[in-house]
């Protein structure tokens, strides 16, 4: 398994877009969050396979809600499944909003000039 | 390597689109679609709040038309790539000829057309479809007339019925179960609007999408009390879509209830949860997530690993992955669940256990 590799360009994703690619033959997810970080998941979701990229980065209902009362925040840092909707927090290391114990496999990541960079 | 399963399909939504419909439908009604823009009012206040509301956002047709709507689009991502043998269509429910709450002549009309349609574009195009008999049973006769009409068609195994506001146990009903008898038909039953209680809705998509089982579990118990299958020996019933996980629980209580009210339903030969081991079958989608020993013990609860059978409900949300939905079970359990016992059910479906290395599922 390769140690580092480049990934995409920072032009290839607007903030609070996402798109697939390929860390050797791991095809992974990577996330630009509306502030302008970069994150990298396995392109995979740990329910039952789903292809993450099909999905959407949204924001998200909180547990600071009352019964018959919403309170929506994250907007944009939330990774939601294409099949279930199972929810993932692209900034807290991709952990599941309904189960914090599970989260998305994940990657380091960092930029060097125009380069998104994964590795180990 | 794994050997080969040969995966049945027991639930796979075919969608058609109005203006497909129009070339199958007689007039007046074409002309109600085509110049009046006519559409089947529906009424679910929610949605399953993702990218494409109840459907897999990958499954949506890559030129913008809706999941399930094309053949080769389904081949691809469903049959081929997980390798069915078999799949069974079950309609998109939309529109729904059997839960039109009134102008049946129109719900009549529209079962014919998608009759014709799904068998022109669907199960005469590709060998491992089979197909479900759309008919609008709140017009009994009608149903019935629409059942001799495609019923003898070689790759039509069931009539659809919706679990809806009609308890179809209701002797009013049996002509229909008496003309899938004859020809080979098994009923299909499938959870449609407003299928948890009668004329309302729950307040949240999700206290709707966890008690559709109760809606299961009222026909199947209508069904057996009224005594269906004992008028009709060789019919089953096939409940799709309402999961497998109160099964136990059901067989438990009609018969707990038989021992005690059995003078009310004389004609019950059969312990309640024998006949239901006999006739009914229950799509194992949308499963739960279970360990390997909850799974072996609520079979055990059961008294038999015949009664269920896989189904991924494609191209919908809840979708049912063939490769990680249920736990992995051991190889000759493998081949009931995931295809023997749907098999077995449907007398329609080629029956041979074939080679398991041709054209099968890596499971
Ligand atoms: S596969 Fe992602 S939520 Fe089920």
């Amino acid at each position: 398994m390769m140690k580092e590799q480049v990934v995409c360009k920072t032009t290839d994703i607007q903030p609070g877009e996402m798109m697939e690619s390929f860390f050797g033959k791991q095809n992974v997810l990577i996330c630009r969050t509306p502030d302008g970080e970069f994150y990298a998941f396995m392109n995979q979701c740990n329910h039952q396979g789903a292809p993450l990229d099909k999905g959407m980065m949204c924001g998200a209902t909180t547990e600071h809600s009352k019964p018959g009362e919403y309170h929506y925040c994250h907007k944009g840092e939330i990774l939601r499944c294409p099949w279930h909707g199972r929810e993932f927090d692209i900034k807290n290391e991709g952990r599941m909003l309904a189960n914090p114990d599970k989260k998305l496999p994940s990657f380091k990541v960092r930029v060097e000039g125009v380069e998104v960079i994964i590795y180990k | 390597m794994p050997k080969k399963i040969p995966l049945v399909d027991t639930d796979i939504h075919e969608r058609v689109q109005y203006q497909e419909l129009l070339e199958y439908l007689d007039e007046p009604f074409k002309h109600y679609i085509q110049n009046c823009h006519w559409i089947q009012e529906k009424h679910m206040p929610y949605t399953q709040p993702s990218v494409a509301g109840v459907d897999r956002a990958d499954a949506v047709i890559p030129d913008g038309r809706p999941a399930g709507s094309d053949l080769s689009f389904m081949q691809e991502q469903l049959l081929d790539d997980v390798g069915h043998k078999f799949g069974i269509l079950t309609g998109a429910l939309d529109p729904s000829p059997s839960s039109m709450h009134g102008w049946y002549e129109m719900a009549a009309a529209l079962a014919s057309a998608y009759n014709d349609w799904q068998i022109d574009k669907w199960l005469e195009k590709d060998e491992r479809l089979y197909g479900s008999v759309h008919v609008a049973a709140q017009d009994r006769d009608e149903a019935v007339r629409e059942i001799e009409r495609v019923g003898s068609h070689p790759k039509m195994v069931q009539v659809l019925l919706p679990i809806d506001d009609i308890m179809w146990g209701d002797p009013y009903y049996h002509p229909v179960f008496e003309a899938a008898e004859k020809h080979n038909l098994m009923i299909g039953m499938h959870h449609n609007e407003p299928p948890v209680y009668y004329g309302k809705w729950p307040r949240y998509f999700i206290e709707w999408h966890t008690l559709i089982p109760t809606a299961h579990m009222k026909q199947v118990t209508n069904m057996i009390f009224n005594g269906v299958f004992e008028k009709f020996p060789n019919l089953g019933l096939m409940m799709i879509e309402g999961g497998f996980t109160f099964i136990p629980h059901m067989m438990w209580k009609m018969d707990q209830q038989f021992r005690d009210l059995r003078h009310e339903v004389p004609w019950l030969k059969r312990k309640p949860s024998d006949i239901m081991k006999k006739h009914v079958r229950f799509c194992t989608q949308p499963s739960e997530e279970l360990s390997k020993k909850d799974f072996m013990s609520l079979l055990e609860q059961m008294g038999t690993d015949e009664m269920i059978c896989f189904a991924t409900d494609y191209p919908h949300w809840d979708y049912d992955s063939p490769h990680r939905a249920l736990p992995n079970l051991d190889r000759e359990l493998k081949e009931k669940i995931y295809g023997e016992n749907a098999k077995k059910f449907y007398p329609k479906i080629p029956n041979s256990r074939e080679r398991y290395d041709e054209g099968t599922s890596r499971l």
